[in-house]
């Protein structure tokens, strides 16, 4: 599967409401392409700090769904993340995992034990109370549905290929003044 | 009539103390990840049922949790011990500048002269070079007397927009009998 092929699927998926977070590196990249109408916060650097932003929206803003874009080498990180949402059980956190098995932004130099590695296992071990993988389009759009209409913290592992994405040239916002975008926005003062 | 549950005259609660200043300073959502003198603190914010309590595995999750909870418009604090701000340099600078994002952390202050260990003192030596390295605003709480620094560094916080770090010593957190 392509990452621009799953975000699109995504994008079918979600209502207007749903507040978007998107790890940083080439998800990202993928998600803005779409050019979705949701509030996106990009969450750049530091890296690994993806789901656990996404946590403390979630819990902040319980009356919205919450979707994190993760990648693979951020959730790798910290793993340790994944026992705080199960604990926390935010019933409006979605996560959904494009998993390629390479640093794409790095140069797509291979993440540890990239062969075998299974985040969905992981997520079930670590007490999330429902956690899947996709490796068809078919099967993508089928359990992204799924995943967006249950109830509870949930993991969805979208097995994308490898494709490069090297580093885009600085935009005209940095991070802090689209921070304040965003929360002009989220305040309708935008 | 006597009450059971009523504290002794003239003991300080610091833990219950240091709860009511961060609800007074608008903080309702607190990730922590324990230290031995924090023991009292994170069960009184457990206890609490106006406050949203987060245990975390890693310091840093404590500080991703309190940046999103601010672009949701809330407020948090992370609690833990001075080991944990330095594991979360990164993302503790990541937020203060690249995102500026504010929120407030209270830490055990561990390995000064209030402590017994060999293995916290290096912590005492390198937590505040380290966070002044980092631009961080911080500020030792002494003992319970200091505990208006949790307001104020609240309030520093949101107008810095960036973490504020407070060091909590022993006397602060685990209190003294008022003669």
């Amino acid at each position: 599967m392509k990452r621009s092929v799953c975000a699109g699927l995504i994008k079918e998926r979600i209502g207007p409401d749903n507040l978007i977070v998107c790890g940083l590196g080439s998800t990202s990249r993928a998600w803005r392409e779409q050019g979705a109408p949701n509030l996106t916060y990009y969450a750049s650097d530091p890296m690994g700090m993806g789901p656990s932003l996404s946590l403390g929206l979630a819990i902040a803003q319980p009356e919205r769904q919450v979707v994190l874009l993760e990648g693979d080498g951020d959730l790798a990180m910290n793993l340790g993340v994944l026992l705080t949402i199960a604990e926390a059980r935010p019933p409006n956190l979605k996560i959904v995992v494009f998993q390629n098995g390479r640093y794409e932004t790095g140069g797509g130099q291979p993440l540890p034990a990239a062969d075998r590695l299974d985040f969905a296992t992981i997520a079930r071990g670590a007490g999330l109370p429902w956690a899947a993988e996709a490796r068809s389009v078919e099967q993508a759009g089928e359990i992204l549905s799924q995943l967006f209409s249950r109830p509870g913290p949930s993991l969805l592992v979208l097995r994308v290929e490898p494709e490069p994405s090297p580093y885009p040239a600085a935009g005209p916002w940095s991070q802090v003044e689209e921070r304040a975008i965003y929360m002009r926005r989220r305040a309708g003062k935008l | 009539m006597s009450n059971p549950q009523a504290e002794k005259p003239g003991k300080l609660n610091p833990a219950r103390l240091i709860v009511s200043a961060l609800k007074r300073a608008g903080i309702d959502i607190v990730a922590s990840l324990p230290d031995k003198w924090l023991t009292e603190l994170i069960e009184e914010i457990t206890g609490d049922p106006a406050i949203t309590h987060v245990r975390v595995t890693r310091e840093d999750d404590g500080v991703g949790l309190c940046a999103g909870a601010y672009l949701g418009r809330r407020r948090a604090a992370l609690v833990c011990q001075n080991a944990g701000l330095l594991l979360s340099a990164n993302a503790l600078a990541g937020y203060a500048l690249h995102h500026q994002i504010p929120f407030l952390v209270l830490s055990a202050y561990r390995g000064n002269h209030d402590d017994a260990y060999y293995y916290q003192m290096y912590k005492g030596r390198v937590t505040r070079p380290v966070l002044q390295a980092l631009g961080l605003p911080h500020h030792v709480v002494a003992s319970p007397g200091d505990f208006y620094l949790i307001e104020e560094g609240a309030q520093q916080a949101y107008l810095t927009r960036m973490p504020v770090v407070l060091l909590l010593t022993r006397r602060a957190l685990l209190g003294d009998v008022i003669a």
